[in-house]
């Protein structure tokens, strides 16, 4: 092995590459400019969504709402509540579920008993039983639930003053305990938190979509093209094209993943209003520490690069070889949502597990811990798995058959 | 009389393949023979015969079943770093990079050659000039039109001075001038004192170029020889009648 040689098949890939459009677009522009739009019309249509949503009347039908006059007189102050009917004949009809669909009708409340309205007597306490119906799927009838909860229980609590004050007894009577919860975890662990469900899965997408283009063109596109027996009747070794190669789609996907950072980082610096909640507390990210994220992430960069060279130089053309990588590709994907349905802890044997393991150890880093023990796990388990692919695809392109079928 | 060496050995040379479909194919089926420095030794058989696999076998991109091929006196399987460092292979699937210039095409082969930049200046200039590329050397090859993007080819072929070459089907799909520019050079490498292996199934350009001719079909070499010598074993005069002549005998012997 001639480093001279892997040097010189580095330097012509990324030469090639870099007059390529196709990978300057893949490398440059989705990471640095797609990516971060993308990010911020999420964060900006759902905080619109909630906005335009919240500016919006619910429209409720009341049943037998003349046995709770007073409920009814809450509803009715409130300007955000539009009670369309409140028919007393119906109260007897009993609920049924196409009431709230047909109608428009974001909440329907059914008042079925006789509420005494001597409850504040010192005799008989009772109580007031209310059907409340809605429509969990949507969300204006949600919005209504949330505001119509809100006033029963406010009404809820005037009457139990008022009962108080009957009865003489102070409020403590019936708040025997006051519990009061601090929240001690440090603010970066809290946007870390936060950060670290979505974040590292958006990154661990970019690492792939870095390489992939870059990786299937120069393995299978030079197939295709024809080219690859002029390399192979040269004098470089199987060996020495590989690594070239390799170290080309490490290169490229390795820029694009620092394009992906700095893109995802101006998104997060972007005012708090067009995200919504997830960057609603101001993000500092340092420069040290951004430095280490892409430090953590390099190991996928070269696992990622060298199984995608594996499948490239397996593949006939191109198009054999973007459909082999769809798996690889989904397979990256569900363990990036595994990592997102997951805490922030990870059982041991897991931490060996490419991809999952990259995306721990990034939220880790978000929440401000460093465990040398999860990162060294990492990188041992992503260079195996990378220098085994490496192995297997300077076999591959050993086979004759691989080269020559067409 | 320049002293001929010999330079290309192939003894009882076999590839088979094996096709799911097809079962095992055999390719090439015992092939001899064998050619010398400042000749031209030509292939020539219909397509599917067994020239592509075996020129394969000869740059070692292709790994024989059994037999023996020597190149310059290195084995093909055992050493082949150094048989690529003697040949320069020249096939339809040797394609050339869209997106570089033929200098920096040539460039890159001369580098990763393993010549130095000064040679690969000085060697560059000269195939240059002999094959007329000086007006596009700066154009993109995708650019190119298929006479100027074969020069190229022939000029990455020989930019580190091999003693062997190795066209397959050199002049196919070229113009009736380019292809007359390419057999020109061919010439010319012999002159030079190279070994030139080359295949063809067009009967005029082996009869015009080839010192050496081996009919193959199927896999087998049925006729070898210098023309004279083919004319002298076969009644037909013309390279065509004989080649016909021989694949119906052996059509016939199939039936």
């Amino acid at each position: 092995m001639n480093q001279r040689n892997i040097y010189l098949v580095y330097q012509k890939e990324i030469q090639g590459a870099i007059r390529d459009r196709r990978t300057l677009i893949s490398m440059i522009i989705i990471p640095l400019v797609f990516y971060p739009l993308l990010f911020l019309g999420i964060g900006y249509f759902s905080v619109m969504g909630q906005r335009n949503i919240e500016k919006l009347p619910s429209l409720i039908n009341i049943f037998g709402g003349e046995k709770a006059p007073q409920l009814v007189e809450i509803l009715q102050k409130d300007e955000n509540i539009i009670i369309k009917q409140s028919d007393p004949k119906q109260s007897e009809k009993q609920y049924s579920k196409n009431d709230l669909l047909e109608e428009d009708i974001h909440l329907t409340i059914f008042i079925p008993e006789i509420f005494e309205e001597e409850y504040s007597g010192k005799g008989k306490i009772t109580q007031l039983s209310i059907v409340l119906q809605f429509d969990s799927t949507e969300q204006r009838s949600q919005l209504a639930k949330k505001r119509v909860s809100a006033l029963i229980d406010y009404y809820r609590q005037e009457i139990v003053q008022d009962r108080l004050e009957q009865w003489n007894l102070d409020k403590n009577f019936i708040q025997p305990i006051k519990e009061e919860w601090v929240d001690i975890a440090p603010e970066d662990k809290k946007i870390g938190s936060m950060l670290g469900m979505i974040l590292p899965y958006l990154i661990i997408i970019l690492v792939f979509i870095g390489a992939m283009h870059s990786a299937i063109d120069i393995t299978a596109g030079e197939k295709e093209r024809g080219t690859l027996a002029t390399l192979l009747v040269s004098q470089l070794s199987r060996l020495e094209i590989v690594l070239g190669k390799y170290f080309t789609v490490v290169t490229i996907s390795a820029i694009s993943l620092l394009l992906g950072l700095i893109g995802l980082g101006i998104a997060f610096l972007t005012p708090a209003y067009l995200l919504g909640e997830v960057s609603a507390i101001e993000v500092h990210f340092s420069f040290s520490l951004f430095f280490f994220f892409f430090l953590i992430l390099l190991p996928l960069v070269g696992l990622a690069s060298a199984i995608l060279i594996l499948i490239g130089i397996f593949a006939r053309n191109s198009r054999e070889a973007s459909t082999y990588v769809t798996p690889v590709y989904m397979m990256a994907i569900f363990l990036g949502m595994i990592s997102l349905s997951q805490g922030i802890e990870l059982p041991k044997p897991l931490f060996f597990v490419p991809v999952l393991n990259n995306s721990f150890v990034f939220k880790q880093l978000l929440m401000g811990t460093i465990d040398w023990l999860h990162i060294s796990g990492t990188l041992i388990s992503n260079i195996a798995i990378a220098l085994l692919a490496l192995f297997v695809a300077t076999k591959v392109f050993h086979k004759e058959n691989v080269l020559f079928r067409s | 009389m320049r002293r001929l060496c010999l330079v290309i050995k192939v003894s009882h040379l076999k590839k088979v393949f094996c096709d799911k479909k097809r079962g095992k194919i055999k390719a090439v089926n015992d092939v001899d023979f064998h050619c010398f420095g400042g000749q031209i030794f030509g292939l020539l058989g219909p397509n599917g015969a067994g020239k592509t696999t075996t020129l394969r076998i000869l740059a070692t991109i292709m790994k024989p079943t059994e037999g023996e091929v020597l190149v310059n006196g290195y084995d093909v399987v055992k050493e082949a770093h150094q048989v690529r460092q003697s040949i320069g292979f020249l096939s339809g699937e040797t394609g050339l990079y869209d997106r570089f210039t033929p200098r920096e095409t040539i460039l890159f082969f001369g580098r990763i050659n393993g010549l130095s930049e000064h040679i690969i200046k000085a060697r560059m200039k000269e195939i240059f000039q002999i094959l007329d590329m000086n007006s596009f050397q700066d154009i993109r090859v995708d650019k190119l039109s298929t006479g100027m993007k074969q020069k190229l080819s022939i000029a990455r072929a020989i930019i580190h001075n091999p003693p062997v070459l190795i066209f397959d089907e050199p002049t196919v799909g070229l113009d009736l001038i380019t292809a007359r520019v390419v057999v020109n050079y061919i010439r010319e490498f012999k002159s030079q004192g190279k070994c030139i292996i080359l295949s063809t199934h067009q009967m005029v350009e082996a009869e015009k170029l080839c010192d050496e001719i081996a009919i193959i079909h199927k896999g087998r070499i049925l006729a070898q020889g210098t023309l004279t010598e083919l004319q002298q074993q076969f009644p037909e005069k013309d390279l065509e009648e004989i080649f016909f002549h021989l694949v119906k005998d052996k059509i016939g012997e199939e039936v």
